[in-house]
């Protein structure tokens, strides 16, 4: 039995997909991948074939990420679990130092990492994303956003799916917030610094601009009534749930306003730009008078204008 | 490994629960036992330390029935999987038969069997569905869920193939999980009984507005999620409109039944809603209703309006002529 199971989804991306593989197989010792193939139509099984000593799982209708992970788990045998996408990278030994970091913890129920941002050609951009708070009950700082906590960063115990539930399928691309923050409401987390995981930024937003990010945030802000009715977070006082959920709503519809102005406005993008200011608005109306968006924009132009360093944001 | 994995939901009913355990051992010489507690607040977790060789899953988030039965696919390792309910009987080697048979059909994904109702006076009825249909049954399948869950037995290879179970239809994800393994793969079936269904009340006294209510939920599902699995989008439209006309019949049926049950427990507020489902189902499901009205329903019908202490038996009656309704 191995320690580890990483499960990759992956759906028509077989050009990708060896790379990820490898990258697995080099961040731990005793790791069995699992390749859930979500009902490719092109060369994905060919490809995985030729791929030595891996579990391969052929799903034959499609069940979205967030179901090919699912199954991913009821096929593993690892007493931890790590979710990889097709088109990100595991760094070398990155699984051991979490499996140790989890053994360290045994009430922990996952253990997040940093994570290295890259280009289409998997190039560091430079940008490292760190997880911000230390290691213990995180369950509200999760609920409010405050911490986005990607699947690439994290090693999960086993054991708490049967406690708290699979993920949900329903929630599509949110479904790693959802599933993280129902497992922070039981069980302590665990925070390293080092990065473990290389995130392939999806094509570039800058050139394109796309509303599907404020559509998702809203998603996000929708779901959170459903979070919130989770038993710890029903039981606590009226004052600490509207506060999870003012802080929440400010921070995204601050985010949103900050995109518009600062990215989608000066390349006169309108469609992307008015889908944020109307998800903003919609969930705070008052957010376009707030200072914590404009301030952000601030900082920014600064940067961009070199009056200060990038590394002090 | 074992060879077979009963996975037993529970939830709040301990009284009954050791009896479908001890019902499940004696069904198979290899088997692996998995109580999956979904987040019962009673005596269940003390009643399940005290049976031996038990797997026993704790579940702290109440997942509802299909999420603690993928809770328990995800903790089995059998070969086979059933799933029981705890307050359901598995007859005595019904399950090393079920397997045997399986084993005999390769192509087969699943294999099913006749549920006994049980009353609370522990009356036995007759096996249900009276005939099993075999080989490729989605599309009869569509049109009405026959399988008794707990009748089931499929192979655990399969799972991955078309999913685990949609936690987001509570009471008809076991109906769209069997549809989805039989677009794909065949079922066999054997005509003998395999479990007791054991009823806590006499369903039809109270106008069950539940029986509704999952009409509704299951046309919508059939419009939603059936008519976009691949097997139904490529089918030609004159077989997709049978099959919805095959479905919308049953339905009206249902409907009808408890419309008249509705109206005669003086229910008036059930028997609009049944009624408002039943026009809204199809426009013209009434006329589908006139002619499904031939004698042996009116028949049943009179007979329970003339003896109403009979209302049970009536339904009873009426299940098993519409279960041996032929069907193609």
């Amino acid at each position: 039995m191995s320690k580890v199971s990483v499960i990759i989804p992956t759906h028509n991306r077989p050009a990708l997909l060896p790379q990820a593989v490898e990258s697995a197989r080099a961040a731990g010792t005793n790791v069995e991948i699992i390749v859930v193939d979500d009902a490719s139509t092109d060369a994905t099984a060919e490809v995985c074939r030729s791929l030595p000593d891996i579990r391969y799982v052929r799903v034959e209708r499609n069940q979205g990420v967030a179901g090919a992970r699912n199954i991913g788990i009821v096929s593993s045998s690892g007493e931890y679990v790590a979710f990889l996408d097709d088109d990100d990278l595991r760094l070398p030994g990155s699984l051991d130092l979490q499996a140790a970091a989890l053994d360290g913890n045994p009430q922990a129920g996952f253990v997040c990492g940093a994570m290295i941002m890259a280009d289409q050609n998997y190039q560091p951009t430079g940008e490292v994303v760190r997880p911000k708070p230390s290691s213990g009950d995180l369950f509200w700082e999760l609920l409010e956003l405050e911490f986005p906590v990607m699947p690439l960063c994290t090693l999960i115990r086993k054991e708490c799916f049967p406690r708290i539930g699979l993920l949900n399928r329903h929630v599509s691309s949110i479904d790693d917030w959802d599933i993280f923050t129902r497992i922070a409401e039981v069980y302590p987390v665990v925070v390293i610094p080092e990065p473990v995981g290389l995130y392939r930024q999806p094509t570039p937003f800058s050139d394109q601009g796309s509303s599907a990010r404020a559509f998702q945030l809203n998603r996000v802000a929708r779901h959170q009534r459903n979070l919130l009715k989770l038993p710890r977070a029903a039981d606590a006082s009226p004052a600490r749930r509207r506060a999870a959920r003012k802080r929440m709503v400010n921070r995204i519809s601050e985010n949103l306003i900050w995109t518009a102005a600062a990215k989608y406005l000066p390349k006169l993008q309108l469609k992307p730009a008015f889908a944020n200011l109307s998800v903003a608005l919609k969930l705070d109306p008052l957010s376009i008078v707030r200072p914590g968006a404009y301030e952000k924009l601030a900082k920014n132009l600064m940067v961009k204008t070199g009056l200060i360093d990038r590394q002090r944001v | 490994m074992p060879r077979i994995s009963v996975i037993i939901t529970t939830h709040n009913r301990p009284a009954r629960l050791p009896a479908a355990i001890s019902s499940a051992r004696n069904a198979a010489d290899d088997v692996e036992i998995i109580v999956v507690d979904d987040a019962s607040c009673d005596g269940t977790a003390a009643v399940c330390k005290s049976i031996p060789d038990i797997k026993y899953v704790r579940v702290d988030r109440n997942q509802a029935v299909a999420g603690a039965r993928n809770i328990g696919l995800i903790t089995s390792s059998g070969e086979y999987i059933t799933f029981l309910d705890d307050d359901d009987v598995r007859l005595p080697n019904s399950l090393d038969e079920q397997i045997e048979v399986l084993a005999q059909h390769p192509q087969a994904a699943f294999v099913y069997g006749q549920a006994i109702p049980e009353t609370e006076n522990g009356e036995h009825g007759l096996g249900y569905p009276a005939v099993c249909p075999q080989g490729d049954i989605f599309w009869q399948l569509l049109t009405r869920n026959f399988i008794p869950c707990g009748s089931v037995v499929f192979r655990r290879s399969v799972v991955p193939a078309i999913g685990l179970l949609d936690d987001e239809i509570p009471r008809i994800d076991d109906w769209d999980f069997w549809v989805r393994i039989a677009e794909l793969y065949p079922a066999v079936a054997i005509e003998t009984p395999v479990i007791i269904w054991r009823q806590s009340l006499p369903a039809s006294t109270q106008g069950s507005s539940n029986t509704v209510d999952i009409i509704a939920k299951s046309s919508r599902h059939f419009r939603r999620a059936f008519r976009n699995l691949p097997r139904f989008a490529r089918a030609s439209r004159r077989v997709q409109r049978r099959a919805w006309r095959d479905f919308s019949t049953n339905v009206a049926e249902h409907l009808a039944w408890e419309l008249f049950s509705a109206l005669r427990n003086a229910a008036f507020g059930n028997a609009f809603q049944s009624a408002r489902t039943l026009l809204s189902l199809h426009p013209s499901g009434l006329m589908r209703l006139v002619r499904w009205m031939n004698t042996r329903t009116i028949g049943i019908l009179i007979k329970s309006s003339i003896d109403s202490d009979n209302i049970a038996e009536a339904k009873a009656q009426f299940k098993r002529f519409r279960a041996d309704m032929p069907r193609q």
